[in-house]
């Protein structure tokens, strides 16, 4: 939103040098050929790790160790990672990282008292690195600005969307609960449909030539129409106070962001704009990705991933997965002895399923030719889970990251990050480092220069102080 | 994670102290709010200005008066707004983004962020009905009020006519002049770029997205020093009433009323009050307040699209459409016709169709599509909580969960937050063990919410919840489950009606007289008014509405009156636009 970024910027004092955004010297003059991307992928009800993680022949468990994937055979990948063989050279696999911000939030709010449910907390948190918004009378919510929306404000321009974010309400109590958060306990509004999503990224694009009649010219004055509404804004923020003026400011910085939008963007030879309603709507949203960043209309993709019925993956119809997700590790809950083979089966089955669907934005994203490479290579594709195990723990937390964003991150590798940090709740096992750490890593591979993101001090049950400060630099490339 | 599980007991233990206190409370603001009935006319006077301890609010200094942030038209009020202002406009609507939710209710000024995706939709909203709007002559000489606008008199003369009278209408007040001037300026450079209708068509799009349609823009008067509490601008107090009553813009008696300055007694506010609720728009507001006070559209998501077979074969989405449905038409008509909150809790009067009448047990109409009026089995259904919207929608699948409905009434009804299931609690559906024969419902979750841990909550949770064990997971009514007899005998707790009670319809019986759910009613309907929860110096006004709120049984026609002419619903600080 450029409004909100114009504000940062001077407030940082950085108003000079938002051309130099991108990690292209030669660019910095101008926007870079092939910007960097990014994608978040969130997919419900966490991993089982039986299934995603990977042995590391003779890696120490007391420190970071990795395996090389380039030399495996496919059958050597884990089962959860068997579909992005293809690309196991641009793969990041992690394992070991923890909801660190989520797990000091539930300690937080074990004392002061709040909604406790950690499914919830762990929603608000997982974008969002921190703590989650309490309200009076009614679940939790996000409580900060996500990092996609962060890196939104950082690098919209106009023309171009800020981010999009696709996908489907999760409703893991009685509430659909958001992953991408505009600001505390606002959501980020997110498109379902897939067919609106493709109007809405069409409704940027340009007519080629002068309007030929009495429709095409009212269509050209759209811009006048937002002009003057834009100008009401204005006008009339004035009168208000603080927070009015706060409010109207934002909507007029959008509308005329709209206004400076339409027609801005031409047709290039690689901006495809057709839009195929086949196969399941996740896969439709892959394909919009796909056509956004080859026009450039975004840079930031965020994707609430579904929940599938059972009955889709082959299991009984009236059996849910979030039941399932409760049973499906060996001595994972504290509430009885509940294991299901069954379960395991089946969450480890959806995972597969989200796993597919990955893998096909990354072929998506790798058909497009781009620079010397595809978008692919510039892009970051990051697929995270608000639970760490479908048994609703925090702590080993399995991530993927895939397409380097430029050889940012030093890709062709599963890595393990030893578990050695204390833990915010009592009694629970030891860590590896924050999810915010990753965040700080993936700022940077977007061009920013942060050290943190989200919550970056807390306190582990046993009193130590746990830094969440930092990028992870043993993910990057040449580190 | 012992240690864990006992801090969460003590958390628990702690929030149901919490809940019986605010009981007790009730009491002591009921008191203050009775010594505080002067301040309903806004007219107390002020003892203690100027002599209150510093940092001590003098309560009865000056009205209680609340913030008045600035809102945002719902998507319900903006698109009952664009109906009432073009009824002769039939568009289909691209989906707006959903409204952010606080407390169950989608008008929080608090969560309404602007976003480019809205901001979009609101563009090709007002496109589409501009052009719609527009569509031929007959359509554009209907819109600004003349016929002839061949020469450029004419046109000029139309246009003002235009802008004025419809940019009136979509605005809800005069014009300013200064407005009136920018809209004819831009409306004369799209006639000479395009036509007449053409610029008609532009600038009604441009109106509609304008913030003076899509916000509640309330001018502060500026002869008033900043921080004194005055009363609303008589334009912004006729769409305070109007969203209010029927969640969209004023009508034209309203916006006479303003400009007569007639809305600003008691008795003129409750004879418009009064008037509204007469008025077909009341019974929007009547079915949104209770929809989403006790989310009676919960059964339409997807996940109550099925039931499993052994629950009912049928079930589908007919079913989850005439469910609420019932709930809608069941809240609308006993409202309408004078009913009382207790009514909703406890009348057995219900109009079904086809759908309702096979989930009812009742017989079978002659037009399944048809709704007509009975009156329920006496022995099995009273109000809402024993309708299907409520128990369906607070239902699995292919079984119900007393947890889950107990919490939706400990949520909604009591507006008491339950307490999460700690990590790692098994919230799959009980099932019996292989060997251990037939189990109803009750015994399983009896089993499994046994350890002490688990009855800190699930004592009052499990409490609601067997209480409607008469009603499978589809609404239906039910004596025995695996043939054995149903055990729906149950207890209150956390409430002034605490007890034991067996069924829904003593349930139903007992929340209908509690003080507490009165209260909770009444504190949901402030709210919603407001669009933001009430704060501390507006609790005596929300006390003494409770009183007369529950002394009446709940007359909602006298608590919306009693909320309209309340300070805080008519008045402002200068300085907190």
């Amino acid at each position: 939103m450029t409004l909100r970024r114009r504000q940062l910027l001077q407030a940082l004092g950085l108003g000079a040098i938002t051309a130099t955004i991108g990690r292209d010297p030669a660019a910095r003059a101008d926007e870079p050929a092939s910007p960097p991307r990014i994608v978040f992928y969130v997919q419900p009800h966490g991993h089982i790790p039986n299934a995603w993680n990977m042995d590391i022949p003779g890696g120490p468990t007391d420190r970071f160790a990795e395996r090389r994937l380039a030399d495996l055979g496919q059958d050597d990948l884990s089962p959860t990672l068997r579909p992005f063989y293809p690309f196991r050279d641009r793969l990041l696999a992690i394992e070991g990282l923890s909801h660190t911000s989520v797990l000091a939030d539930i300690a937080e709010v074990m004392r002061s008292g709040g909604d406790l449910n950690n499914h919830q907390i762990g929603v608000a948190g997982a974008l969002t690195a921190n703590r989650a918004l309490q309200r009076a009378g009614t679940y939790c919510t996000g409580g900060a600005r996500s990092l996609d929306q962060e890196l939104a404000v950082r690098l919209v321009a106009p023309g171009r969307f800020d981010s999009r974010v696709y996908g489907f309400d999760y409703v893991p109590n009685s509430v659909a609960s958001p992953f991408s958060y505009l600001g505390p306990g606002k959501a980020t509004p997110m498109v379902s449909d897939p067919k609106v999503a493709f109007a809405d990224l069409l409704g940027y694009t340009a007519s080629p030539t002068a309007p030929k009649n009495r429709d095409e010219l009212l269509r050209s004055l759209r811009p006048s129409v937002l002009d003057l509404a834009g100008r009401e804004y204005e006008i009339l923020a004035r009168q208000l106070g603080a927070e009015g003026r706060e409010k109207l400011a934002q909507h007029r910085g959008l509308v005329r962001e709209l206004e400076s939008s339409l027609g801005a963007i031409g047709r290039s030879p690689k901006c495809d704009a057709t839009f195929d309603d086949s196969g399941h709507a996740v896969r439709q949203f892959m394909r919009l990705v796909r056509l956004a960043f080859a026009c450039d209309l975004t840079r930031i993709v965020t994707i609430a991933a579904p929940v599938p019925e059972c009955s889709e993956l082959g299991y009984p119809a009236e059996a849910t997965f979030h039941a399932y997700a409760h049973a499906s590790i060996a001595g994972g809950t504290s509430c009885g002895a509940m294991y299901s083979p069954l379960a395991e089966r089946a969450m480890t089955d959806l995972d597969a399923w989200h796993a597919g669907h990955v893998a096909y934005l990354l072929e998506q994203l790798d058909a497009v030719s781009e620079g010397s490479g595809t978008l692919l290579d510039h892009t970051v594709v990051v697929w995270i889970t608000e639970l760490a195990t479908p048994t609703h723990q925090h702590h080993d937390v399995c991530t993927l990251l895939a397409g380097g964003c430029h050889g940012f991150f030093d890709t062709g590798r599963y890595v393990r990050y030893p578990r050695t940090i204390p833990n915010p709740l009592p009694g629970a096992p030891l860590t590896g480092p924050p999810h915010n750490r990753l965040y700080v890593s993936l700022m940077q591979a977007m061009g920013q220069t942060d050290t943190s993101f989200g919550m970056t001090d807390a306190v582990a049950a046993n009193g130590a102080p746990i830094s969440l400060r930092g990028a992870l630099t043993e993910l990057h490339h040449g580190a | 994670m012992e240690r864990t599980r006992l801090s969460y007991r003590r958390g628990a233990a702690k929030l149901r102290a919490t809940a019986l206190r605010r009981v007790a409370s009730l009491v002591a603001i009921s008191l203050l709010g009775a010594a505080c009935a002067g301040c309903a006319t806004g007219d107390a006077a002020r003892p203690g200005e100027g002599i209150a301890p510093r940092g001590v609010a003098p309560p009865e200094a000056e009205p209680a008066v609340g913030p008045a942030p600035l809102r945002r038209l719902s998507n319900d009020e903006y698109r009952n707004a664009l109906r009432d202002l073009f009824p002769a406009v039939d568009v289909a609507l691209p989906p707006l983004p959903a409204d952010i939710a606080v407390a169950g209710f989608e008008n929080a000024a608090e969560a309404q962020e602007p976003s480019d995706v809205r901001i979009a939709r609101y563009e090709a909203i007002a496109n589409l009905y501009a052009e719609a709007a527009t569509i031929d002559a007959a359509a554009v000489t209907a819109l600004v009020g003349c016929a002839d606008w061949s020469t450029p008199e004419h046109a000029t003369s139309c246009a003002a006519q235009f802008v004025g009278v419809t940019g009136g209408r979509v605005f809800r007040r005069p014009l300013t002049d200064a407005e009136r001037d920018r809209f004819m300026q831009r409306f004369q450079e799209w006639r000479s770029a395009v036509d007449f209708e053409g610029a008609v068509r532009l600038t009604l799009s441009a109106m509609l997205q304008s913030p003076q349609f899509l916000y509640r823009v309330e001018p502060p008067p500026r002869s008033q020093p900043a921080g004194s509490v005055v009363p609303v601008d008589a334009y912004a107090m006729a769409s305070r009433l109007s969203f209010f009553l029927w969640e969209s813009v004023p009508d034209d008696a309203l916006l006479q009323a303003a400009l007569r300055d007639e809305l600003r007694t008691d008795d003129q506010v409750r004879d418009q009050v009064d008037r509204m609720l007469r008025d077909a728009r009341a019974r929007r507001a009547l079915w949104s307040f209770h929809r989403q006070w006790l989310a009676l559209d919960r059964v339409l998501g997807d996940e109550h699209a099925v039931r499993t077979p052994e629950v009912d074969a049928a079930w589908g989405p007919t079913s989850q459409a005439s469910a609420t449905e019932e709930s809608q038409r069941f809240v609308q008509n006993v409202l309408a016709q004078g009913g009382t909150f207790h009514d909703l809790m406890v009348s057995r009067r219900a109009w079904v169709n086809g759908e309702m009448a096979r989930i009812y047990g009742l017989a079978a109409p002659k037009d399944p599509s048809a709704w007509t009026e009975v009156v329920l089995p006496g022995a099995e259904r009273a109000g809402l909580v024993t309708r299907a919207a409520f128990l369906a929608g607070f239902s699995h699948r292919g079984a119900t969960s007393p947890p889950v409905r107990g919490n939706g009434i400990e949520l909604r009804l009591l507006c008491q937050l339950p307490v999460s299931p700690p990590p790692g609690a098994d919230l799959s559906q009980p099932k019996p063990a292989p060997d251990q024969g037939p189990q109803t419902n009750r015994m399983l979750f009896e089993a499994r919410t046994k350890p002490a841990a688990c009855q800190a909550c699930h004592a009052a949770l499990n409490g609601f919840g067997f209480g409607l064990e008469n009603y499978d997971a589809a609404g239906h009514y039910r004596s025995s489950e695996d043939g054995l007899p149903i055990d729906a005998s149950g207890s209150i707790q956390g409430t002034d009606v605490d007890g034991p009670f067996v069924g829904g319809i003593e349930l139903s019986s007992a929340l209908g007289r509690s003080e507490v759910v009165h209260r909770c009613a009444v504190e949901r309907w402030v709210r919603y008014a407001l669009g933001r929860a009430p704060v501390v110096a507006e609790l005596p006004t929300v006390a003494s509405l409770t009183d007369a709120f529950t002394k009446s049984d709940g007359d909602v026609r006298a608590l919306l009156r009693g909320i309209a002419t309340s300070p805080t619903f008519r008045m402002r600080r200068v300085g907190e636009e």
